[in-house]
């Protein structure tokens, strides 16, 4: 049961959509309900222990997990995929811009930011493709952001800000040293940005 | 409207509004007038909100722009030259951006993402045209996509059934040329390594092995050491067959072979 569960969590991670503790007792657990919170607590502890993976329930009413990593991180070059890669790249953009500027972004803002970087929600992408999906859909689903409608907006505007996925595989401190690093600069030269990191 | 006027910091524009509306409130009779001035409330508010974040960020003094021009940089633009736009990239300011730019930023984001790596089964055995697996891959992310979990099982179970077929193949031919070999010479085992060896490539005697060593399990052949302790290989009699497997003892043996004893 447990390693069921186990290989039934790393393959639905492969998308990186949360996974609902209704599709666990489903398609894993079934007969098995009454045990489910030792099953998943030792599927836990296989996955840190054999793959240092750890299962985190990034919602607690809804019951949705997500797998993140805690290995520390591995020095030379990162095995992924390429278009993993680019994906992460934009994503840690995003995430930098929605955090340096107070931690929730109008979408007219953040795509005024990204035409600066020769990113149209328009036009395809010679790298990502439809960027409006992308970013919306994608990294919506994925809870690495959280994009809510403005009310009483028209036509509707929609606001930015980290979702639960972002929160857990990377922290205010990261991307601000990612930030300070881009620009060169200390990051305590964002004062108030580097007190809400600590 | 005349939100971003609004907006403006210097602006006093939203506090005007409220005063209006309190001071209309005041005549206000019916139920449908009280919930406009809820609206209303909810807006201004919400544009408060929006001012008192603009004011926030003056502050820490984040600069949007430069901080995308020295995202460029990093990317590895080139401003010195003028890109020839085949696309037309309107407004932008000048400079060309080289195609791993995004690639470049990735490897750097990975650093700071505990993103676990995705899960895929290493299916079936080496085969010899790489891109092969690599589409099933694609294709089966793009298929399960939106679709109910049942659908995964089922496509992985596909793919274990195609790369199965592929060394049964591959393995029945082995055996194929065993036999003729041995039909020709018939008391005389070859020599494994002969057998197995392709003196070309690396890669394919290591397949040779493997498939040679499915006959071996399936009872198809045997190998045993001559009087020079080197392993040789012959086909198993077909009428022997039923009673060699049940009498046979299985044993096991591992064979290692690295690139500079095989060259």
């Amino acid at each position: 049961q447990v390693s069921e569960l186990v290989q039934f969590l790393l393959v639905k991670d492969q998308k990186k959509i949360p996974i609902k503790r209704a599709d666990i007792l489903k398609n894993v657990v079934r007969e098995y309900k009454d045990a489910f919170s030792e099953i998943l607590n030792r599927a836990g502890r296989t996955l840190q222990e054999v793959f240092g993976l750890q299962l985190v329930e990034i919602d607690t009413k809804r019951h949705t997990y997500i797998l993140i990593n805690n290995l520390p991180h591995p020095e030379g070059e990162y095995l992924c995929k390429d278009k993993e890669k680019e994906k992460m790249g934009l994503l840690l953009v995003i995430l930098s811009f929605i955090f340096m500027k107070g931690n929730s972004v109008k979408d007219s803002a953040l795509w005024e930011f990204l035409r600066l970087l020769r990113v149209y929600p328009g036009k395809p992408h010679r790298v990502f493709g439809d960027v409006r999906k992308l970013v919306t859909e994608e990294f919506g689903r994925q809870k690495y952001l959280e994009i809510t409608p403005i009310p009483l907006t028209d036509p509707p505007e929609f606001k930015y800000q980290w979702g639960p996925r972002a929160e857990k595989e990377t922290s205010k401190k990261d991307v601000l040293n990612f930030v300070a690093k881009m620009q060169g600069k200390d990051p305590r030269f964002w004062a108030s940005q580097y007190s809400e990191a600590e | 409207e005349n939100r971003e006027s609004m907006l403006n910091s210097k602006s006093n524009k939203l506090t005007e509004a409220l005063e209006e509306a309190n001071r209309i409130f005041g005549g206000v009779s019916r139920a449908r007038e009280a919930a406009l001035d809820a609206q209303f409330l909810v807006v201004a508010t919400n544009i408060g909100k929006e001012k008192a974040n603009e004011l926030h960020s003056e502050m820490s003094a984040f600069d949007s722009a430069a901080f995308a021009e020295d995202l460029l940089t990093f990317m590895g633009i080139n401003r010195t030259e003028v890109e020839e736009e085949t696309d037309d990239s309107e407004d932008v300011p000048g400079g060309f951006l080289p195609s791993d730019a995004w690639q470049t930023v990735g490897e750097e984001a990975a650093k700071y993402f505990r993103r676990a790596p995705t899960f895929h089964y290493m299916m079936g055995s080496f085969k010899s045209e790489p891109p092969v697996p690599k589409q099933r891959i694609e294709r089966q992310k793009k298929a399960s996509r939106g679709k109910a979990e049942r659908a995964m099982p089922a496509q992985l179970k596909k793919m274990e059934e195609s790369h199965q077929e592929a060394t049964e193949k591959e393995v029945e031919r082995i055996l194929r040329i065993l036999q003729t070999h041995f039909e020709n010479d018939p008391d005389t085992p070859i020599s494994f390594f002969d057998f197995v060896i392709d003196p070309n490539s690396f890669a394919r005697t290591v397949e040779n092995m493997f498939h040679a060593s499915f006959l071996i399990r399936d009872g198809l052949a045997k190998t045993k050491l001559d009087e020079d302790d080197l392993p040789v290989i012959e086909p198993t009699k077909p009428s022997g067959r039923g009673e060699d497997s049940r009498a046979g003892a299985r044993n096991q043996v591992v064979i290692t072979l690295d690139q500079r004893e095989w060259k």
